[in-house]
């Protein structure tokens, strides 16, 4: 098999729109975890991991003055325009097949929840009718580059971004896309906060995951996407490849909606086959990028998996969502671009929000950024609801 | 990519027809309304009541589509579970926004929220069946099945996995087929009803003691329709024409690409829906495997003379922008 | 307290959609989850909104619902000592 080669990344969190902004963040453990400003809600209870940009200041950015937009879309399209620009692509793809795969759950819900009763009554917020499907974010982001030949769009709730990458992956190792642009974009909505609060699992402090005293996850927004190639293309494109998708693994823990199974058998699963599909074994991994949503019931299972899979072998592993929050759909991507960026930068993302008391049987996450040997290949972990597991790994060239 | 050949094992739908059989072969039930929801069976014969009791319609139909396919092809632990979903469990996220916009932001019954999200019918079928296997959801407009099934297509040519259930399953409650209609989507004169979507279609390597057909191709693509790459030669072509003209018109156009074929539409049928692409697959295997087309199905009146199909193209659009076809063929 | 418990069988029944039980099925004073009724977290967060909802008791931990919501028999005693409506 020919190797899948990143050639593009773009960013978008509570940490800062691109990569160097995000970069910097990472470097100075800056969360972007704070009180609600943007979203309309009536929860200032609940710190939220907002993009610090309101929809007309991202239409601004973006000079776009139509409408219908929905914040899913505007963000997806910040982030795209980024990925594009680095795997030089932004001005066209010179009739490259390239496909599309985006992750996404709440689509245009930020819109469908204001305007609800008004599509009910046939009033005339129609515009934003049709753009409350998954699909309709992802056309409305394909439509600003006019280039797509494939635009689908992946929905297993929290590990939809990461899900993109396989779809993404198989589609150009079966020659059927030359390029595949993959990733996720989800922004913060009323739905989704109260659904998480009805499910009591939103902590009303910042969040701290793999900490004896994690009381729940901040819900944060988000998008990111990557493009990927075989080497081949790159090299006929004159892309430059910054890292390779050496691996990834999907598999479904099978045992509830929401909780995990108490040994993390998904998890576990997960990232086995994405080991073995990079033809790795477990200690040639030199980080790992947690899902750590800071939930009782994720962080301990989750624990559990790693230390089953690593046993003394350990390697640093940090959770990112004490900075971004958990920007569910978009989380992996958005947290496959830090681990892109660890690994050019040779920097571990610590685990914000650790205040140093580790569980009992958990894992102790990183705390210190300086790698204890050089990075390689680092692992992303996302998982979903319905134990929708997946496990990425991005490896130096 | 090896080319390996992959056959449909089982499928099985829950639709505007009876249920889990193929009696529309023979008498399909030719509705009028515009508006027409699916005819399920006794759920209890696959549900005992305490698993049953927070699940939706969709969430049953889903699972018993999904477990007779299973149990018919014999394959009780697929190494993939896809599922097609335009709006996903709607009547439930309905229910949400309904409580929120008129009542605040108060307390929210867990259950609606836990069964929103789109990927609970493909999880759901994992739980119940304990299948730890890929597992995967897709949710772009018409073309939801249509990824669910490009997915599976791609891993089990890569051979990556030996087999992959994949499903479609949408709902309709009565106030979002209001909302569609007042898209234009659904419910124009003329039009075919709106209607409710489940299948389930078993995709392995082997072909098992009875396969109903191969599945030789699947293809889905974005933007300008690139006509010039659907497969010429078949002899069967099932259209998703549904009587109106925004939908119809680029069926028209590949029509006439193919003047020697027999060509068939099943939206009337089994109805107008995000994932009807599903219902269609289901039906051209069912075709293919019988050797007969149905009168009622034929475009032009054509189809009762015609011969048996042995190589039968499902084309699907959404929005004239996203194209799909699956070529299905006698093993 | 007898009222009570009927009261709260019957809400049971129709918050937790368990259709196929009569009010009588229900022994007051056996689990609710688990071996008894067979009941699950879910249920139990059900439970945590029927009470505000219905009694004006706010849980705000999940695991305080655990001692509440061991049988009928204790859910009514919790919800006279501590109903605001």
């Amino acid at each position: 098999m020919s190797t899948i080669a990143i050639t593009g990344a773009g960013i978008v969190s509570a940490i800062g729109v691109g990569k160097s902004a995000t970069l910097a963040a990472l470097r100075s453990v800056a969360s972007g975890i704070g009180p609600r400003r943007y979203l309309h809600s009536t929860h200032d209870e609940f710190p939220l991991g907002e993009v610090k940009l309101s929809d007309s200041e991202m239409k601004q950015r973006l000079g776009i003055t139509a409408e219908p937009t929905t914040r899913t879309a505007l963000m997806g399209m910040l982030a795209m325009d980024e990925a594009l620009d680095q795997a030089r692509l932004l001005r066209g793809a010179d009739g490259a097949r390239v496909a599309l795969i985006s992750g996404t759950t709440v689509g245009g819900m930020d819109k469908s929840e204001r305007y609800y009763l008004d599509f009910l009554a046939g009033d005339s917020r129609n515009a934003y009718i049709d753009t409350h499907d998954c699909g309709a974010t992802t056309q409305m982001i394909a439509d600003r580059y006019g280039f797509f030949t494939l635009a689908t769009s992946i929905s297993t709730a929290c590990s939809s971004a990461a899900n993109a990458f396989v779809l993404g992956a198989n589609l150009l190792r079966a020659g059927m896309a030359d390029i595949a642009v993959v990733g996720g974009s989800e922004c913060l909505s009323k739905f989704h906060l109260n659904g998480f609060n009805s499910l009591m699992i939103l902590d009303r402090e910042p969040c701290r995951p793999f900490d004896a005293t994690r009381a729940g996850l901040n819900l944060g927004e988000g998008a990111a996407y990557l493009v990927l190639e075989t080497e081949e293309t790159a090299l006929r494109r004159g892309a430059t490849p910054l890292a390779t998708l050496s691996g990834y693994g999907n598999a479904c823990d099978a045992f509830h909606q929401t909780a995990t199974s108490p040994e993390g058998n998904g998890a576990f699963l997960a990232m086995s086959k994405a080991l073995k599909m990079a033809r790795l074994k477990p200690a040639d991994i030199d980080y790992v990028n947690a899902h750590g949503t800071a939930t009782p019931n994720n962080d301990a299972t989750e624990s559990q998996a790693l230390i089953r899979l690593f046993g003394k072998e350990l390697p640093p592993v940090s959770s990112t969502k004490g900075m971004t929050g958990h920007t569910t759909s978009a989380s992996g991507s958005v947290e496959a671009t830090i681990c892109l960026l660890a690994l050019q930068e040779q920097l571990v993302p610590v685990n914000c929000g650790f205040g140093g008391n580790a569980m009992p049987d958990g894992i102790r996450p990183a705390t210190d950024p300086v790698p204890p040997r050089k990075l390689r290949h680092v692992m992303c972990n996302s998982f979903g609801f319905g134990g929708n597991d997946t496990s990425l790994i991005i490896s130096k060239l | 990519m090896t080319e390996r050949p992959i056959y449909i094992t089982a499928a099985t739908h829950i639709s505007m027809q009876q249920p889990l059989d193929e009696q529309w072969l023979t008498e399909p039930i030719l509705h009028t309304e515009p508006y027409v929801r699916s005819i399920d069976p006794n759920f209890r014969q696959w549900l005992n009541p305490l698993e049953a009791r927070r699940m939706g319609k969709i969430l049953k139909r889903a699972l018993v589509t999904a477990s007779e396919a299973m149990t018919r092809s014999g394959i009780n632990n697929p190494d993939a579970i896809i599922t097609g979903t335009g709006l996903g469990c709607i009547e439930n996220t309905e229910l949400i926004l309904e409580a929120l916009c008129r009542d605040g932001e108060q307390t929210l019954k867990p259950t609606y929220f836990m069964q929103s999200t789109h990927n609970t019918i493909s999880s759901l079928i994992a739980i119940h069946h304990r299948c730890h296997g890929y597992n995967s959801t897709y949710s772009h407009r018409g073309v939801s099945f249509d990824a669910a099934l490009l997915d599976a297509f791609v891993q089990l040519s890569l051979g990556d996995i030996a087999t992959a259930l994949v499903t479609g399953n949408d709902e309709l409650t009565p106030s979002y087929f209001n909302i569609l209609k007042r898209l234009g989507y659904v419910g124009n004169p003329r039009q075919v009803p709106a209607g409710e979507a489940s299948a389930a279609i078993m995709l392995a390597t082997e072909p098992g003691d009875n396969p109903l057909c191969r599945l030789e191709q699947c293809r889905l693509s974005y933007g300008t329709p690139p006509l010039d790459t659907l497969p010429r030669d078949v002899d069967t072509v099932m259209l998703g024409i549904n009587g109106h003209d925004a939908n119809d018109e680029l069926y028209r156009q590949i029509a006439t690409l193919y003047p020697d074929a027999t060509l068939l539409r099943y939206k009337h049928i089994f109805g107008e829906s995000y994932t009807a692409s599903a219902l269609g697959v289901y039906a051209a295997a069912a075709i293919v495997n019988a050797g007969v087309i149905p009168a009622a199905m034929s475009l032009d009146g054509k189809a009762s003379s015609a011969a048996a199909p042995r190589r039968l193209l499902v084309v699907n659009h959404s929005d004239s922008r996203c194209l799909s076809f699956t070529l299905l063929s006698k093993p | 307290m007898e009222q009570l418990v009927e009261e709260l069988k019957k809400n049971i029944i129709e918050v937790l959609n368990l259709e196929d039980l009569q009010p009588d099925d229900i022994d007051a004073a056996a689990p609710l989850f688990g071996e008894g009724l067979g009941l699950d977290s879910i249920d139990a967060l059900e439970l945590i909104v029927m009470m505000e909802k219905n009694y004006g008791i706010k849980i705000k931990d999940p695991a305080e619902g655990k001692e509440i919501f061991k049988s009928i028999d204790a859910m009514a005693e919790y919800v006279a000592a501590h109903r605001t409506k």
